[in-house]
């Protein structure tokens, strides 16, 4: 391996982040169906439906579009990774992909990349990143997710 | 300053490496050997970190009540240097690949404190950059990290209540530009002391600053 010197900077913490509240997602899922990998216990949830409401946005998430996708690890963790469709109510398709963890709190703490149309209304979406934080319901059927644009 | 610079000033509570540095106290034995660290850096990680009540949090909410509060702190900074840059195809191009290598750099502030690992991994950007190296926190630990990004450009810097708009068309000053560069990364962090960077959000800012050519990252713990 070869080695490197760091250069003289005298950096800063640069640049401040705020979190601007944006929308909220309700998600109805299925009941888990959990299988043992290697990885640990994998834990599949469809999504059945779901309702986005926002003041800027009302879409709704589009039935049997994708769902959950967890991984339970050794600390008891869960590793999230959701991925779904949404359809708004103008008929504008949002593709949203979640990554982060579930505590065993039961509380979310999450990212959601979200793509859509360069010339739609929500085209704001499209390279911003969102902080979320959900909540799962006491029989893991709906979990609801809170986004917040990191402005 | 470099066009994707953010601005700067409305941040009161910048604390400069040096700064950081000078002003960590808490004695702590910590093993660094075999690591190839910076004078200042070895200095930082020999006086130990400075409690996670370095900064205090920043809390967020919606507008009812019923909206659960997000809250980011400061975590560390990283300053990482870049090597190599080669570009596959262009941007514009479906198969465009970026390639700008890790040289190496520094981790510094109030819950991580080391170094990156010299030439361990490089950004692999398409239009989003997607990086992948290694981190050696100060006790020898490794850390793998996997870090998005995302950047989109508007006419002013962001301020609570004000809607973003998008900046003028070019050629407009750049200095009339408002770069937004988030990154979040994903870490593997062994069991032990840096474990809760396993099960922790984070997001960060990304400022490129030149000569010597690098990157200064802002890494908040979502909380």
């Amino acid at each position: 391996m070869r080695d490197f010197v760091v250069p003289k900077t005298d950096t800063k913490i640069l640049g401040t982040i705020e979190l601007e509240y944006a929308f909220k997602l309700t998600a109805h899922y299925d009941p888990p169906q959990e299988s043992h990998t290697p990885r640990g216990t994998f834990r599949y949830q469809d999504i059945v439906s779901g309702e986005v409401s926002g003041a800027r946005i009302t879409a709704t998430v589009y039935p049997d579009s994708g769902g959950q996708y967890d991984t339970v690890r050794s600390d008891r963790v869960r590793d999230v990774d959701a991925h779904f469709m949404v359809k708004a109510d103008n008929g504008e398709w949002l593709y949203m992909e979640h990554v982060g963890y579930r505590r065993t709190d039961g509380y979310y703490r999450a990212i959601a990349y979200i793509e859509t149309d360069l010339k739609g209304a929500y085209e704001w979406m499209n390279n911003t990143t969102f902080v979320v934080t959900a909540k799962e319901s006491a029989d893991q059927r709906e979990v609801v997710f809170y986004y917040y644009i990191a402005n | 300053m470099s066009a994707v610079n953010e601005g700067t000033g409305s941040n009161d509570e910048s604390i400069s490496r040096r700064r950081f540095l000078s002003g960590a106290t808490t004695a702590g034995a910590v093993a660094l050997s075999g690591l190839t660290l910076s004078d200042e850096a070895r200095a930082q990680a020999a006086a130990g970190h400075t409690g996670d009540a370095a900064l205090p949090p920043n809390w967020f909410e919606g507008p009812d009540p019923s909206i659960p509060k997000l809250g980011l702190r400061w975590a560390f900074s990283a300053t990482v240097f870049f090597a190599d840059r080669v570009m596959i195809n262009t941007m514009d191009s479906p198969s465009g690949r970026g390639y700008t290598s890790v040289g190496g750099g520094e981790i510094w502030g109030p819950r991580l404190q080391g170094r990156v690992l010299p030439h361990s991994g490089a950004d692999y950007y398409k239009t989003t950059f997607t990086t992948y190296y290694m981190l050696q926190a100060a006790d020898g630990a490794l850390i793998f990290i996997h870090n998005r990004g995302t950047m989109r450009r508007f006419a002013a810097h962001y301020e609570r209540g004000t809607p973003l708009l998008p900046p003028p068309a070019p050629p407009a000053k750049q200095d009339l530009v408002w770069t937004r560069f988030r990154a979040t990364p994903q870490f593997t962090a062994p069991v032990g002391p840096h474990e809760w960077m396993s099960r922790t959000v984070f997001v960060a800012s990304s400022q490129r600053q030149a000569n010597p050519d690098h990157t200064v990252f802002t890494y908040y713990e979502v909380l």
